[in-house]
């Protein structure tokens, strides 16, 4: 059966090939089939590793050593893409995936130029798919089979992690096509408003798969590494939040090219940037150069396959970009102050904010180099990245508002009163009612003034109310993403300044206090679940007259030797009341569990905030009603 | 100062002996324990604050520093005890001496500064006489 995915495997490749020769060779019909005809057998043969682990069969490498017949059955599946080489196979399935719907769906009368793009694109698959067939294959036999598996590392037995890494592929791969796009235009050197169009929709497609994926994995670390946190900036979440950043970068400027004709060359630029760092991030987790507790496969050789990968997608399309970029158009013209100007300030914070990370997640390695070991976290991340992006914010529901061209400045002594009386505002319930600091303060002010100004704009845009639900889907995907920005703003600052924690010792029967709640333990059991045991607290909290049972656990999965904690979150409506089970421990002669509990106030307003966005960019994508 | 060097030491005997992750009285002190232990890096992890691992070495971490400041030690006193005993590479906060630690720190601010002017540069270059336009959708 595996050999059936592994030969379909091989077509793909083939057909991949045939894909980038006729594409590059100007036959925009001939490049589409065979974009078909690669995505239907790279199906083929990922449904095969896919049933390969359903079925646990431990004749297949990759299903002994990371599957076990005890495992649920949707862990199984989601097991497949649980290790190095079955997400390479995601990576590659979704590379075709995206040819093929390029095929589908590239709307923009110009042959030659959708020919390349599926050409390139076809190229970038042969290079994934010569990288999962020669140096990380999923096909290959074990004999003599073992009667059981390894089994997954039990940190990935989750369900937000099971749909987790296709997200972020989506995401990550989606760039490819946008990677292709971009050179296609290059190549022509007609980087304009057509092609910004176009460019414009496949990079939503992508965008919003990366946002989802990235909540989605801060949640997963949120509730399952136990220790209260969303964010670690740890080189793994570092690794995907460079793409997301050059991303919306990509996404304000490209607005300008299909608008304006102007940035053309610097859209390209950013779209051919998008993708590479998609590699560079999967290089860096993959080669084990950066430690990180994420990284789950880790081999050098590969590392070195991948870096080379990215150093000729990178050298081809950079030197792409430098033949061609001053042939493109410069656009129409705009002074410093003007919707240009401001999109251009949003690009150069954005890019500077993702060289930041880039320069905080690489500068141990550099550091090392130099003889010296130096260690960066969040620290210098708060008081670098966090800063930057404030200030962006600071202008964004200004400078919204701004005309094409030139911006009328005489409402500006307006903005500025709103703006501090807003601030003025929340110093003085912050400090005086709330008892925050003024940073906190003045971080929930900014929030408001972006949710505010996000609404404004759009009362601004409708003219009169009524007019407000027919105005064009963009209008209403910006006001959401901007408003989500807001809320996660908000979200944010509440939980890093509000949030509790403490470490309480019960014996059964105790209790102790945590930020107004009392929560008593009520009995700790041995349970056993499929592919587990555990011991499982059950804590009764109750403050006034509300109630919750609570049940954290600290699993034991005996196949990989390994403990997890499983947390208990009690939603109270205004945040996350979070308890996680420790170590039991003698105190005083008599046995006692550790628990570290945590409150974390509006914690479900910060992924709120992030799933607004990607609503917003749904709404974008949202093609505008015939007039 | 010898004295002090004294001190410290059996209080780190003491502190290691009975290590009990148990929070301070005075929540105050409390809060400026726990950030520094979000700034300090288990020696023994990958990559995570002592705040956040479960590692032996991590527990003893914390409570050492909730011992240290029980005692009255300000957090840069914190952080240096840390980093004399396991050097640099403790500090998830790192130390902005050096050429490396300019070139760290004031890396983003100068990268900014440097997009701003160029960003103005263009922006001059490419004056005309320009009429406003009112964006229609985005």
């Amino acid at each position: 059966m595996i050999e059936l995915g592994h030969f379909a495997a091989f077509l793909a490749l083939a057909a991949a090939l045939a894909q980038g020769m006729f594409g590059l060779m100007g036959q925009r019909r001939m490049a589409g089939l065979a974009a078909y005809a690669g995505f239907a057998v790279m199906i083929l043969s990922f449904v095969t590793l896919v049933v390969a682990f359903a079925r646990s069969d431990f004749s297949v490498a990759l299903v002994a050593n990371n599957s076990h017949t005890l495992k649920p059955m949707i862990y199984k599946i989601a097991g497949a893409w649980g290790n190095h080489e079955g997400s390479m196979a995601l990576w590659c399935l979704v590379t075709l995936g995206f040819g093929a719907a390029g095929a589908l769906w590239m709307r923009t009368g110009r042959d030659l130029f959708e020919a390349r793009a599926l050409g390139i694109q076809g190229l970038l698959a042969v290079g994934a798919l010569a990288y999962l067939l020669f140096a990380s294959s999923p096909f290959l036999r074990l004999d003599p089979a073992p009667f059981q598996g390894a089994g997954l590392n039990p940190l990935l037995q989750d369900p937000a992690l099971s749909i987790h890494p296709p997200m972020l592929y989506l995401g990550y791969v989606g760039y490819s096509f946008v990677f292709a796009l971009a050179a296609a235009g290059l190549m022509e050197a007609r980087v304009d408003s057509v092609w910004a169009k176009e460019a414009r929709r496949w990079s939503l497609a992508a965008f919003i798969p990366l946002t989802l994926g990235i909540a989605l994995g801060s949640y997963w670390a949120y509730y399952e590494l136990g220790w209260g946190g969303w964010w670690f900036w740890d080189p793994v979440e570092n690794a995907s939040l460079m793409p997301w950043l050059i991303g919306a970068a990509l996404l304000h400027s490209v607005v300008v090219t299909e608008k304006r004709e102007g940035f053309g060359a610097w859209s390209a630029l950013l779209a051919v940037l998008a993708f590479l760092f998609s590699i560079m991030g999967a290089f860096l987790v993959r080669s084990g150069i950066l430690t990180s507790v994420h990284a789950f496969a880790v081999d050098p050789e590969r590392g070195m396959l991948l870096l080379f990968g990215l150093l000729t997608y990178g050298g081809f399309a950079l030197v792409l970009f430098a033949m061609r970029a001053p042939k493109l158009s410069g656009g129409k013209p705009w002074m410093l102050l003007s919707r240009e100007g401001a999109l251009m300030a949003n690009n150069i914070v954005l890019i500077v904010a993702a060289l930041t990370v880039l320069l905080g997640t690489l500068f141990p390695l550099m550091a090392e180099a130099a003889g010296r070991t130096i260690s960066v976290g969040e620290p210098y991340f708060n008081l670098t990245f966090t800063p930057m992006l404030a200030l962006l914010l600071l202008i964004l529901p200004v400078v919204q508002a701004w005309a094409w061209g030139k911006a009328d400045l005489k409402n500006w002594s307006k903005w500025a009163i709103a703006g501090g009386a807003l601030a003025l505002v929340f110093l003085a319930l912050g400090v005086g009612l709330w008892d925050i600091s003024i940073g906190a303060a003045l971080g929930l002010a900014l929030g408001a003034w972006l949710v505010i100004g996000a609404l404004w704009e759009l009362k601004r845009r409708a003219i009169t109310p009524g007019r407000i639900f027919r105005l064009p889907p963009r209008v209403w995907g910006m006001t959401l993403a901007h408003m989500g920005l807001g809320l996660f703003v908000i979200g944010a600052v509440v939980e890093t300044t509000g949030r509790y924690e403490t470490t309480v010792a019960l014996a059964e029967g105790g209790s102790g206090t945590v930020a107004g709640w009392t929560l008593t333990l009520d009995q700790v059991r041995a349970i056993e679940g499929p592919n587990w045991y555990a011991d499982r607290a059950q804590l009764t909290a109750t403050r006034g007259s509300a109630k919750a049972i609570m049940t954290p656990m600290k699993r034991y999965y005996p196949a990989a030797q390994m403990p997890t904690t499983e947390t208990a979150i009690h939603k109270t409506g205004t945040g996350d009341l979070y308890a996680a089970l420790g170590e039991q421990r003698m105190v005083d002669g008599a046995p006692r569990w550790v628990f570290r509990v945590y409150y974390n106030p509006m914690i479900d307003l910060l992924y709120f905030g992030v799933i607004l966005m990607a609503l917003g960019g749904a709404f974008s994508l949202w093609p505008r009603r015939k007039a | 100062m010898k004295q002090l060097v004294v001190i410290l030491i059996s209080l780190v005997l003491a502190g290691f002996a009975v290590a009990e992750d148990v929070a301070l009285d005075d929540p105050q002190q409390e809060a400026r324990a726990q950030s520094l232990m979000r700034e300090l890096r288990c020696v023994a992890c990958e990559n995570e604050p002592i705040s956040q691992s479960a590692a032996p070495i991590a527990e003893d971490m914390r409570a050492r520093v909730r011992v240290m400041i029980e005692d009255g030690a300000s957090d840069e006193e914190v952080r240096g005890w840390f980093e004399d005993r396991y050097g640099e590479f403790v500090l998830f906060r790192p130390k902005a001496d050096g050429v490396a630690g300019w070139l760290l720190w004031g890396g983003p601010f100068l990268l900014l500064l440097f997009g701003a002017f160029i960003g103005v540069a263009i922006a001059r270059s490419r004056r005309a006489q320009v009429d406003p336009v009112e964006p229609e959708d985005a």
